[in-house]
């Protein structure tokens, strides 16, 4: 899997997911995703072309959304409704990590 | 009703066996599985072999797994045979909700998403070997 990140307007970070986010994928992104969420304080972590999700995906990205909250940022989820969203639901993420379904509604998220 | 299909594949105790088991998994069940169905037998098997590797047994100790994929008609059965420590899986207590981010717990997810994406599941020892079997059935409105 890959990872890509973009600077947005108003100091917004997203990092952009891409392919198979199971073990072997996130022990790719572990690192690069880890060193960003300790830098950057407003993160979308685009999961759109993210086509799968396993336990040790989710583990990655709710280690980053405690290290973001954990220094008064936020990290949100942008994530269309699929099987990969109804991971995150059945793991309990949805009440911990905001989810949404478009870049705009993340966007307002983190601007205020 | 299509004929019983069947396919079998032996891992080693190493986490680099993980995307052979995916591909070996696409391959099955490109030939007449749902969208839905293959990405739960892909969500349940990479949990349950993930966790034999990572957790089955000791850094050099033997373990060998043998995964079986079959079909009969519209149940698709995932079959894991592993000789590692004795692990029930369908008796691991359910996660406990997390009041906030700063008090969730991280881990111990595996076993209650493959739970929740397959229809049935059922687990028994015997000669030596944890033996735990995966149903997936298809909804009706989603056959290919």
């Amino acid at each position: 899997m890959d990872m890509s990140v973009d600077d947005l307007a108003g100091g917004i970070t997203r990092v952009a997911l891409r392919g198979r986010f199971d073990t072997t994928g996130a022990v790719v992104v572990e690192l690069p995703f880890n060193k960003l969420v300790t830098e950057k304080r407003k993160i979308i972590v685009d999961l759109s072309a993210v086509n799968f999700l396993a336990s040790y995906g989710i583990r990655v990205l709710l280690v980053g959304a405690k290290i973001v909250n954990g220094k008064g940022g936020s990290l949100v989820i942008l994530c269309p409704d699929n099987n990969v969203a109804k991971v995150l639901k059945t793991a309990g993420m949805d009440a911990l990590i905001p989810i949404h379904q478009t870049e705009a509604t993340a966007m307002a998220a983190l601007a205020s | 009703m299509s004929p019983l299909q069947a396919s079998r594949l032996l891992l080693r105790k190493d986490v680099a066996e993980l995307e052979r088991l995916a591909g070996w998994i696409e391959g099955f069940t490109r030939q007449g599985a749902s969208p839905d169905v293959s990405f739960a037998v892909q969500l349940c098997l990479e949990e349950a072999v993930a966790n034999i590797i990572m957790y089955g047994g000791a850094k050099d100790d033997p373990i060998e797994i043998a995964v079986e994929l079959e079909r009969n008609g519209t149940t698709l059965v995932a079959r894991i045979e592993d000789n590692g420590r004795q692990f029930d899986p369908t008796h691991a207590p359910p996660p406990a909700p997390a009041a906030s981010l700063a008090e969730a717990k991280v881990g111990d997810l595996g076993i209650h998403l493959m739970r929740s994406f397959a229809s049935g599941m059922d687990y028994e020892r015997r000669d030596g070997l944890n033996r735990l079997t995966f149903r997936f059935v298809e909804p009706p409105e989603q056959l290919p």
